[in-house]
């Protein structure tokens, strides 16, 4: 059941990334969403499970897209990744952690995903790429999990997100 | 033991970063065609993605409405409730009313220039998840004569060009995509230049690689050039808003600014068929 949720959500991210939020940008950016899944389920799953999920989310996004298949799966994986090493470091029930967590997550992943665009041949000047994209959506994104987070928590703790022993 | 798993997880992962590293570059987004998997997955996305845009569009057009009423029934608060009764159809109306008077627009826009270019209608129904590239979904597809590289315009100017076709579906580049190149000229000096895209969240293009003794004004209007055969000459860009030097000091760059506001898009015309190359009159756009 977990894993059918976790792919359900992360299918309604990408959903609302590619049409209710094209409305709702900020700084003409949209929050990345399938990230902010991915670090709270690396946060709260360790490592391993972040960077599976991560690597899955990644790769969804990019089949959506439809080029570069494999570009945010890398990317993704490592911000899931990054986010479980933090798991057994911090206390998982402050939002203002997980906030702040996000952010540095989102910076690396996607100062990771501007040097890729170099290996892809796509030069995006690095004033634009930090000022236009990276920042502000790191930033979007923090802004949303005091939204999001304790929903996700919750589910995790005693919902459907909850991990069963098979 | 320990140990070996550890090196064992790390063969893993180089592999299988390798392997992504290599399907990326072979996912690039100039290649002939997308996979049957992609194709099948846009084609069944598309009708919840038209749905989804439809409401949000709504939404977004209430949220504005609604202010402006609300201000309104402040003025007097007996008008409140009937405000609000009504509330509910005039949205609807006037969301439909503006749908007109875009497609009517674009409509006039397409008959003025039936001597030059067939082009067919298509509403946007996604945008790309990411804001790194400037990618839109449209409505129409292979079934609708759709093909790779056709020009996408509106009343105000050029949007980009399509880039992936599926069954019921067509992706274009925006010109703010920073894959995007557009052979560009200044309209008034007839100065050519490439047109790049930076961030597709920007909103700002780049025309670049102008000689640095050429005049370039803020201000001036910026078209298609024709050169590269994917655009017709003479489709409006965007004007000057900002000139700089390049860093290797042999040319200039100059900062355009689209006329069509790429963010708001709701229907675009496709150019199925250029009938005259020199196609349009000297316009300034929007």
């Amino acid at each position: 059941m977990r894993s059918f949720v976790l792919i359900g959500l992360i299918l309604l991210a990408m959903l609302m990334q590619a049409t209710v939020f094209s409305f709702l940008q900020v700084a003409g950016v949209k929050p990345d969403l399938i990230l902010m899944l991915v670090v709270f389920n690396g946060f709260l799953r360790g490592s391993k499970e972040g960077a599976f999920l991560g690597f899955l989310g990644g790769l969804a996004q990019d089949i959506f897209s439809g080029s570069y298949i494999g570009l945010n799966a890398l990317t993704k994986m490592a911000a899931g990744y990054l986010a479980g090493l933090a798991e057994a470091r911090f206390y998982n029930e402050s939002v203002v952690i997980v906030s702040l967590m996000t952010f540095v997550t989102s910076v690396i992943s996607h100062g990771a995903n501007y040097i890729l665009l170099y290996y892809l041949d796509i030069q995006v000047p690095a004033f634009f790429a930090i000022l236009q994209v990276i920042i502000p959506t790191s930033i979007y994104t923090a802004l949303l999990v005091p939204l999001t987070y304790w929903k996700f928590f919750r589910s995790n703790e005693r919902g459907w997100l909850r991990f069963r022993e098979p | 033991m320990p140990r070996m798993i550890s090196y064992r997880s790390v063969f893993f992962l180089l592999i299988l970063v390798g392997i992504t590293l290599g399907v990326m570059r072979l996912t690039h987004v100039e290649r002939p065609q997308l996979t049957p998997m992609e194709a099948a997955i846009k084609d069944s996305l598309a009708p919840i993605q038209g749905v989804l845009m439809g409401i949000s569009e709504t939404v977004n057009q209430s949220v504005y409405s609604v202010v402006a009423l609300g201000g309104l029934s402040g003025e007097n608060k007996e008008l409140r409730e009937e405000v609000s009764e009504l509330r509910g159809q005039l949205l609807l109306l006037e969301e439909l009313r503006q749908e007109n008077q875009r497609l009517r627009e674009l409509l006039d826009y397409r008959e003025q220039h039936e001597q030059n270019f067939r082009s067919t209608t298509a509403s946007i129904i996604g945008r790309d998840p990411g804001n790194w590239f400037g990618i839109i979904t449209l409505n129409k597809g292979e079934r609708d004569g759709i093909l790779k590289n056709m020009p996408v315009v509106t009343r105000a100017g050029l949007i980009g060009k399509v880039v992936a076709v599926s069954r019921n579906t067509a992706q274009v580049m925006l010109i703010t995509d920073p894959r995007s190149g557009v052979g560009a000229m200044v309209q008034e000096t007839r100065v050519p230049g490439v047109l790049e895209g930076t961030t597709s969240g920007g909103g700002a293009t780049r025309l670049i690689h102008v000689p640095k003794d050429t005049e370039l004004n803020a201000g001036q209007v910026v078209i298609t050039s024709g050169v590269g055969g994917t655009f017709p000459k003479g489709i409006p860009i965007g004007r000057i808003i900002d000139i700089s030097d390049e860093p290797a000091g042999l040319f200039k760059t100059a900062t355009v600014v689209p006329f069509a506001e790429l963010q708001r898009l709701e229907e675009v015309l496709i150019i199925t068929t250029v009938l005259n190359p020199d196609i349009l009159p000297p316009t300034e756009g929007g």
